[in-house]
């Protein structure tokens, strides 16, 4: 569904010199530095998949997210969205996807949402069970109505990013990109937003591209993950694979021993692990992968203390990351 | 077609939304008009021959009149919103849209010309009717003006889409719309008629796009034309630079677009 080759995308920035006399000779002469945003990325997102593009501020995400939808055209390399290259027919490629910029507002700004709601039906003639269907669902999930009449300026950042994100798939469309799509929202509505993209998903295959440097977001919605660092994709796969390259497992245990004590034991018995007291008189234990297996500090925290609760959790996914974006793992 | 209706009603919604607006433009408006009426009066009140130009003070009063209010209907703030949207970067969200950019735009600002046409210009020209003694103009001249108009609102909307657009260029746009407003006021025989202009500035006017916004209906409506050919000839350089003016907008808009391609929203 979404095809991206070799992307390209280079801009030439203005080089500013410091000071004043340096302002100065700008005015006259401009000499350029040539910026790679994005430098030869490739991937490809089948249909109903939803994957997460994830990268570090300036990792070139907003760029390509902006080829993808045909706002840039890039320097060299081809994109292909729902068979269309974006850039080339941008009005066509328009009715194939939704778009949430959590910057922007795509919403009419001196109306009232419902009206935005009414002008969007016309642009994208949509056929009226299908829009009767959808504000029936955005009502439910996203409490819709409670905007009221009041015009989207007015609206709290919470309430309009509420009417954007139902805005970007009122038209049914086979794509939607979400930029920072839960910017603003408290808990409850964050989760109603990944459950809104969640159903859409199952129910009508949309294919759905996040960014957002919400972990909570990227973990709900998203099963395959993009992880892109200076401007190349350094990481692609399932979620699970992502979190798997974390070279360091954490066990989390109860027991009824002295902890202090406790502690000292597992880090001289278990060479390279570190152990941390947590709140409730739990203890967290990290150990490289490469040193000791699931298996071996298993029986050594069984053989040691008397357990009474015992989890594994998943490995953080910002730790992965920022392991990623140090240059430590590349996949 | 379709499509573009509903940018039609939202364009009027938005501005039905600031009231004050209306009022505003009726009391700058009606000030205007009073201003230079006065002027104008002492003016021939100077003078021995009761007729400037060709115009005597009826018609003269008439004209400026006129002039102002037709100022105000092409007055859509297109060039105002074109700029606003590309400084804030929202230009980005409506290339987003299954839409022609600038067929939106015009239909958003159709109404807004037709709202000021009855809200404010309705009741101050029924005011100074009132007040001031008008020279009344023929069934012809009617007729053609209403054509003349119409074609006077494409050449406005085509210069304002212009000055918007040189948003993309300059952050200073307040200046140019400034500047623009001056010059098509000036250039369009807002301010003077072209009849009343020194030979070679009056060539001037002549020559630029602004004179079909003002003083080309104007003078078809006040029958200050030679014969039919000289009406065809007012409304043929109308049809002329609105669809040059078309022309370039689009080319400018497509330019435009490919600056926001190369270097970004």
């Amino acid at each position: 569904m979404i095809v991206a080759e070799n992307l390209v995308k280079e801009f030439r920035v203005p080089e500013r010199k410091p000071g004043l006399l340096g302002s100065l000779s700008t005015l006259f002469s401009r000499e350029y530095r040539l910026v790679r945003a994005v430098s030869g990325v490739s991937f490809e997102i089948p249909a109903g998949v939803k994957a997460a593009y994830i990268g570090a501020n300036g990792a070139g995400k907003s760029t390509t997210v902006k080829m993808l939808t045909g706002i840039m055209s890039p320097t060299s390399g081809r994109a292909l969205v729902a068979g269309l290259e974006p850039y080339r027919e941008r009005r066509r490629n328009a009715a194939n996807i939704g778009v949430v910029f959590g910057q922007r507002s795509q919403l009419w700004w001196d109306l009232p949402v419902p009206d935005s709601f009414r002008i969007l039906r016309r642009i994208h003639d949509i056929p009226d069970a299908v829009y009767r269907r959808n504000m029936a669902l955005f009502r439910d999930l996203l409490d819709l109505d409670a905007l009221g009449n009041t015009p989207v300026r007015q609206l709290s950042l919470g309430q309009r990013m509420r009417a954007e994100v139902a805005a970007s798939l009122v038209h049914d469309p086979k794509v939607v990109f979400l930029d920072e799509p839960t910017v603003g929202l408290d808990l409850m509505l964050k989760e109603a937003v990944r459950r809104l993209v969640n159903h859409v998903n199952a129910e009508l295959g949309t294919t759905v591209l996040l960014t957002s440097h919400d972990m909570g977001d990227i973990t709900a919605i998203c099963d395959r993950v993009l992880v892109v660092n200076h401007g190349e994709v350094v990481h692609r796969g399932t979620m699970h694979e992502l979190l798997r390259t974390a070279d360091t497992r954490a066990v989390v245990f109860e027991q009824q021993g002295e902890r202090d004590h406790a502690i000292d034991l597992i880090e001289k018995g278990l060479d390279g692990a570190s152990a941390q007291p947590l709140d409730g008189g739990r203890i967290k234990v990290e150990y490289p992968v490469a040193r000791w297996t699931a298996r071996q500090v298993m029986s050594f925290l069984l053989d040691h203390f008397e357990v009474t609760d015992c989890v594994a959790p998943e490995p953080d996914l910002e730790m992965v990351l920022r392991r990623i974006y140090a240059g430590q793992v590349v996949t | 077609m379709k499509r573009y209706t509903p940018f039609a009603a939202a364009g009027l919604q938005g501005l039905l939304q600031y009231r004050s607006t209306f009022l505003i433009s009726a009391v700058t408006a009606t000030t205007a008009v009073g201003v230079q009426v006065f002027l104008w009066r002492a003016v021939y009140a100077g003078r021995d021959s009761g007729l400037l130009g060709g115009y005597d003070l009826p018609t003269l009063t008439t004209y400026v009149l006129l002039a102002q209010i037709l100022g105000l209907v092409q007055a859509n703030r297109v060039d105002e919103e074109v700029s606003g949207e590309v400084q804030r970067g929202d230009i980005a969200v409506s290339l987003l849209r299954p839409v022609s950019y600038p067929a939106a735009r015009f239909a958003a600002g159709l109404p807004v010309s037709l709202a000021n046409a009855t809200l404010v210009a309705v009741p101050v020209l029924a005011l100074y009717a009132f007040l001031l003694p008008l020279t009344a103009p023929t069934w012809t001249g009617v007729l053609l003006f209403a054509c003349s108009a119409a074609l006077s609102l494409v050449i406005g909307f085509g210069v304002n889409l212009l000055v918007g657009l040189a948003g993309f260029v300059t952050t200073n746009i307040w200046g140019v719309r400034v500047v623009k407003d001056s010059v098509v006021a000036f250039f369009a025989g807002q301010v003077v008629p072209l009849a009343l202009m020194p030979g070679p500035l009056a060539a001037v006017a002549h020559a630029l796009p602004f004179q079909g916004m003002i003083d080309g209906p104007l003078r078809l409506l006040l029958g200050r034309y030679d014969g039919l050919l000289g009406a065809a000839g007012i409304l043929a350089a109308q049809l002329g630079w609105a669809l040059a003016l078309t022309a370039l907008a689009a080319v400018a808009w497509r330019a435009a677009v490919r600056r926001v391609e190369v270097l970004g929203g």
